[in-house]
């Protein structure tokens, strides 16, 4: 992947979804549960003030070690020392951008239609959006492409790319289902009030169906299982179906929320069942 | 009261009668299949079982319920394995997550080698898991004082132990459950260290409102004959104990009157030669003196056989 550090949750900023939060509050929030790219979207804003954002969110994304990104804007980019910059397909030219940004820096743009995707990769794109998958307010007006698009794309497009729009854990795992395995989101996350919970459940759903393996401990041993719901795991032990009670970290999970409960790393899960005894 | 109407007076613990006094333990039995006949055996409608963890490696491991299920048992889990009071209630809660309903044997053991339970947290553990809404039994040392102090925090019945789990040496302070019993306004249930039916039975003279037995019925040669031993026994000893026993006295009081005892015919006489007429005749002369000296100050009451 070269100068892009493998990513899965792009979150993007949108100072309208939190009144009376700050942004850099609310991103923090966000890197903190486990934003792994991060960009700087603002529509209407005097380029000095929105300079002063970038270098804000330069600054915060550093400390987590975080790709950083700005919307539209390649001399705000590199005034503001981010890694990229992000086009729409009303901006510039992907080549024009390139020859301002230079070979080293990140270049990405939004797509809609699997030609665009296929211009954005034979043009030199590092990465694409797609989307919007479903309809949102970020992005009023414009049709929703829904996941047939995303199909497409996963089926053809071999550069790194995001699906985006309208996107919740809700739906995350259609959209996950639909063969994407990088997620991004605006409203869901920085419009929720606790923007970090709702990117650590994005990142579990990504991690499952990504199969990845996390280890947890199991009934006091170490064990290493594939990410994925508790019910999926509790099935692959083939005790989905006998009466036993599961406790995660302390805490008893009723059988009715196995399946929206998400195996994480390091947690500790211990499953009990009745033996004979007097 | 009829034998019959003895049989059906239920036990009421926590708003729910049982029909069976003998509650039984599942561990320790050679097969499922055995404990099952067993249960079959003495009627048991209250059983009790441990929470342990899933084996991971070999899920065929047969769990206890499998077996059970759909027969309209009572559950009692127990918190076997906590040595704390918060240990118990993590344990309780686990038990009760299951689904099988709210009863649990607050069960918690300071000492690997005694097994005796630990009074201050069993206590403990009593008061928070009434609080928490469960029907609390709580397995105790056979200390009458403790026994109320349970019945006060909420026990619904109380279980103090014969002796220690599964040694079966029977009742080693009868007193002591004797005094339990009369002070208790709950069940008392005799739990651990009964070791035959002679123990069931005593429980039951003593008061007991029912037992809790495994290890001697699991561990007994033939473990249907003996749970079915034991289930007769402990009604044999409350039809005895509702009954009325004699007073123990020191010395015999003879079933069948004195009076009319037929004579030999050489009674009186010299019966002739020989030894061993000799010394039947000083036997004889032996049981009149008795009867008629210290025999006369203790009370005789004749009834026969």
């Amino acid at each position: 992947m070269g100068k892009m550090r493998e990513f899965s949750l792009y979150v993007i900023t949108g100072e309208q979804y939190h009144p009376g939060r700050s942004m850099l509050e609310v991103m923090e929030a966000a890197l903190a549960g486990g934003a792994d790219i991060v960009q700087l979207r603002e529509k209407n804003m005097p380029a000095s003030e929105l300079l002063e954002k970038a270098r804000a969110l330069r600054e915060l994304t550093r400390r987590y070690n975080v790709p950083f990104i700005v919307n539209d804007h390649p001399d705000i980019a590199l005034a503001a020392e981010a890694d990229g910059v992000h086009l729409g397909q009303e901006d510039m030219p992907i080549a024009e951008a390139r020859e301002r940004m230079g070979a080293d820096r990140i270049i990405g743009i939004s797509t809609h239609a699997i030609e665009e995707a296929r211009a954005a990769e034979r043009d030199g794109a590092d990465y694409i959006g797609v989307g919007p998958v479903f309809p949102t307010g970020t992005k009023p007006g414009r049709q929703a492409v829904t996941t047939s698009y995303v199909r497409q794309v996963a089926d053809e497009i071999r550069i790194p790319w995001v699906a985006i729009g309208g996107i919740t854990p809700d739906n995350a795992d259609q959209v996950l289902a639909a063969g994407a395995s990088r997620l991004c989101a605006v409203s869901a996350i920085v419009g929720s009030s606790d923007p970090a919970s709702v990117c650590r459940r994005l990142k579990e759903q990504i991690a499952a169906a990504r199969g990845e393996r996390v280890t947890i401990k199991l009934n006091g041993r170490e064990e290493l299982v594939r990410a994925g719901t508790l019910e999926e795991l509790i099935q692959s032990y083939g005790l989905a179906d006998k009466r036993i009670v599961a406790e995660l970290d302390g805490v008893i999970v009723q059988r009715n929320r196995w399946e929206s409960t998400q195996v994480r790393a390091g947690m500790t899960l211990e499953l009990v069942h009745f033996v004979g005894g007097g | 009261m009829s034998f019959d109407q003895h049989q059906k007076d239920g036990l009421t613990i926590g708003g729910r009668t049982v029909s069976s006094r003998l509650f039984l333990g599942t561990g320790r039995f050679p097969s499922p299949a055995v404990m099952q006949q067993a249960l079959e055996q003495c009627g048991a409608d209250v059983i009790t079982f441990a929470v342990r963890r899933v084996n991971l490696d070999w899920v065929q491991d047969d769990a206890i319920l499998q077996h059970l299920e759909d027969r309209g048992l009572t559950y009692l889990p127990n918190t076997s394995g906590a040595t704390n009071a918060a240990e118990a209630v993590r344990i309780a809660n686990l038990a009760r997550a299951a689904g099988l309903g709210s009863w649990i044997k607050v069960e918690i053991s300071a000492n690997p080698r005694t097994l005796l339970p630990d009074p201050i947290e069993t206590l403990k553990a009593t008061e928070l898991l009434t609080l928490a809404g469960f029907t609390v039994l709580p397995y105790t040392s056979d200390d009458p004082v403790l026994c109320k102090r349970l019945e006060e925090v909420g026990a619904a019945a109380v279980m103090p132990g014969g002796s220690p789990i599964g040694t079966g040496l029977g009742i080693l302070n009868p007193y002591n459950i004797g005094l339990i019993v009369e002070e208790a306004n709950v069940p008392i249930i005799v739990d651990a260290g009964l070791g035959s039916a002679v123990d069931a039975a005593q429980a039951a003279e003593l008061g007991a409102d029912g037992i809790l037995v495994n290890t001697p019925i699991a561990k007994a040669k033939d473990p249907v004959a003996m749970a079915k031993a034991m289930a007769m026994a402990f009604e044999a000893g409350r039809l005895s104990r509702a009954a009325g026993r004699i007073p123990r006295k020191r010395y015999a009081s003879a079933s069948s009157t004195p009076e009319g005892v037929s004579e030999a015919y050489w009674a009186g006489g010299d019966p002739g030669s020989g030894s061993v007429s000799q010394e039947r005749s000083a036997a004889g002369r032996a049981d009149t003196g008795l009867q008629a000296g210290r025999g006369a100050d203790l009370p005789v009451k004749v009834k026969g056989g």
